[in-house]
């Protein structure tokens, strides 16, 4: 931004005829016109940058704010001198270091009381501008303001007493006071204060004086306003780091108070499903062997061995919000895991001269599983299918099914094994390979099912869909 | 085979006693031979005297887990069956309860009663295979051994002959100690015997 103010300053001094043209010293009064814009860029550069590397209270608003303004005005004036050092105009006849440090000290002041002044004025009322709020009640304390101008007063009282005591203006009181508002109250009040100071002082400074004189009440304006500036922006960011600090530690007590809250409801839901797990068998075993007495009976026995069911159920529920501990879960595509498992069998599948038919599923089946885990499923499976029909075809497609995903691994059945199976159908016949798909796929809330078609024997895992990624 | 091995028992380990002797009741209700037991040592004890067919076990148990007790166990004795159960069921335990620790189901407390039915079921059928398939490789040298497992896969005596690198002649010898020694008659019956469907 400070080239585009640069230009700005220039093109109205120009436009204004400040900036005289025709003159032979043009590069030195644009220069002279740059430098103020060039000053406090520089200075809310490197406000910037202390606020980005440095941390602690300084770095809060509106700490930065405080230092550029500080920092821009003093800036501004230190780079008068090197610059008058560089480009000698062609007329300085009284080349007297007083009264170049004394212009240049009424320059700061100047500067200083101009940005303080104007600036957080501008500052309000951009923001009442671009947050258009309810205006904030007056809610300055009586009490607090009328301390504020006890104080003041004290200090001006001091300040007159040493002037007529004949040793000049003094403003050091006014520090004290500047300091002692700026710290207890903040900005605001700082701002005012820096208002009263600035109305009181400076007509003086304009009076007849000796020329150290008023160097050293511009130099002592100068810390004043710097101080009250400095110690209401301090002030304003303490309070800031107080409250962050304060949300934190809410936070924190908050999410403290939710673990131990886990924790005990899954403790507690370990303790209930123990004896629930008697008494519901023992109610189902009631319920069957009371059946044949009388209604009265029956009906009591019906009534415990259903609210004890009730409760299973919601045990189980319950354990699936607060207890689901251990191995981490990513959202992961459906697609991704199918290509997985077809990579892992494919040494099995070409030993086995078997082919694989991988129906690519539509990108946004998202499943939210341990990756390892329900490939390892899927891997189980195709093995199954792959040793049950070789030299024939496997496929494996999946596709959306209302909230969840259908992953199918089908195969033909082959004959001489559909026959053994036939035979060994008294063996309740799931392998050691189809109960870990089985064990996996429940863990992840979903369910495994046979479904053959004719001579198709098919397995159908259904998962339950993942919400679209954040 | 049937009139020699003992009945085939199932026992119930949790480290409530009561529930342990619910599971039991409702086990015998289903037809199983069922003895209950609340510490893995008293189980330990009653096995080395008469070993069981299928376990169900909880897996928290105070000092000893059910899962480092089944590994124990199956060190003695690899075929018993395991089912297990749980209330405090995770993910990475359901699938290390069959994957690493050779269990048949994973049950969540409270107990769905078919799903412990059907799995107790299918631990006695998997044990009564796994034991007879040991009685009948225990009798083989390491070498009938191999050859019978290449065998029951599929391979011809040649392709046996020339993974083991020894002659087909040696292979034809080890075959015939092989079905004198199981008392079956030709190769269907040795596949069989693999599946343990003697």
């Amino acid at each position: 931004m400070t080239p585009w103010l640069m230009v700005t300053e220039l093109a109205a001094d120009l436009a204004t005829g400040t900036l005289p043209l025709s003159d032979l010293t043009l590069l030195g009064d644009a220069l002279g016109v740059c430098r103020p814009a060039l000053g406090c860029g520089i200075a809310v550069a490197g406000a910037q940058w202390i606020a980005r590397r440095a941390s602690g209270p300084l770095t809060l608003p509106p700490m930065p704010f405080g230092m550029a303004a500080v920092a821009g005005p003093a800036l501004n004036a230190l780079l008068v001198l090197p610059m008058e050092v560089l480009l000698p105009r062609s007329a300085l006849p009284h080349n007297i270091m007083a009264d170049i440090v004394i212009s240049l000290t009424g320059l700061a002041v100047g500067d200083l009381l101009g940005v303080l002044v104007l600036a957080p004025a501008l500052l309000w009322v951009a923001d009442a501008i671009s947050q258009p709020r309810m205006p904030r009640r007056a809610s300055v304390a009586v009490r607090a303001l009328f301390e504020d101008l006890l104080v003041m007063a004290a200090c001006l009282l001091l300040t007159h007493l040493l002037w007529r005591a004949g040793l000049g203006v003094q403003p050091m009181p006014m520090l004290l006071a500047g300091a002692w508002i700026g710290l207890r109250r903040g900005r605001t009040s700082a701002w005012f204060a820096i208002l009263i100071e600035m109305l009181l002082f400076l007509p003086y400074s304009a009076g007849n004086l000796t020329d150290d004189a008023r160097l050293e009440l511009h130099l002592g304006i100068a810390a004043v306003v710097l101080v009250t500036w400095l110690a209401g922006s301090f002030a304003d960011a303490q309070a800031t780091a107080k409250k962050q600090l304060e949300r934190r530690n809410r936070m924190l007590f908050q999410a403290e108070r939710l673990k131990t809250l886990r924790g005990m409801s899954v403790a507690v839901i370990h303790e209930i499903s123990q004896p629930l797990s008697t008494l519901a068998i023992e109610a189902a075993h009631l319920r069957d062997v009371t059946s044949g007495l009388g209604p009265d009976i029956v009906q009591s026995v019906e009534l415990v061995d259903r609210k004890a069911q009730i409760l299973a159920e919601l045990v189980r529920t319950l354990r699936r919000f607060g207890g689901r501990a251990g191995a981490e879960t990513t959202i992961l595509s459906v697609g991704v895991l199918m290509e997985a498992a077809r990579q892992i069998v494919a040494p099995e599948l070409r030993a086995q001269s078997c082919r694989l038919a991988l129906i690519d599923p539509s990108p946004d089946l998202m499943v939210e599983a341990q990756e390892i885990e329900l490939t390892q499923a899927l891997v189980n499976l195709l093995r199954n299918a792959i040793a049950a029909s070789p030299h024939k075809s496997v496929r494996l497609r999946a596709k959306r099914s209302g909230n969840c995903v259908e992953i199918n691994v089908t195969n033909v059945l082959d004959e001489i094994r559909l026959a053994g199976d036939m035979g060994m159908s008294t063996r309740s016949g799931m392998g050691i390979g189809l109960i870990i798909v089985r064990t996996i796929v429940e863990a992840h809330g979903g369910t495994l099912i046979r479904d053959d078609m004719g001579d198709l024997a098919r397995f159908v895992i259904s998962l339950p869909l993942a919400g679209p990624l954040p | 085979m049937t009139q020699s091995s003992p009945i085939a028992t199932v026992a119930v380990l949790d480290d409530d006693a009561d529930l342990a002797q619910s599971i039991a009741r409702l086990l015998i209700r289903h037809g199983h031979h069922t003895a209950a037991f609340c510490a893995p040592e008293l189980l330990l004890a009653a096995h080395t005297a008469s070993p069981f067919a299928c376990i169900v076990s909880d897996i928290q148990m105070g000092e000893i887990d059910g899962f480092s007790f089944a590994e124990d166990l199956r060190r003695h004795d690899p075929g018993v069956a395991f089912v297990f159960m749980t209330a405090w069921p995770t993910t990475a335990h359901a699938v290390d309860a069959v994957r690493r620790h050779g269990g048949l189901d994973y049950l969540e407390k409270p107990i769905a009663e078919p799903r412990l039915a059907a799995a107790v079921l299918e631990g006695l059928a998997w044990s009564l295979r796994e034991r007879r398939i040991q009685a009948v490789s225990a009798s083989f040298t390491r070498r009938e051994r191999e050859v019978y497992e290449l065998l029951v896969l599929g391979h011809s005596n040649k392709e046996i002959a020339d993974r083991l690198a020894i002659s087909i002649r040696t292979v034809e010898d080890h075959r015939a100690a092989i079905v004198t020694k199981t008392r079956t008659n030709g190769l269907a019956q040795l596949v069989a015997l693999s599946r343990g469907e003697a």
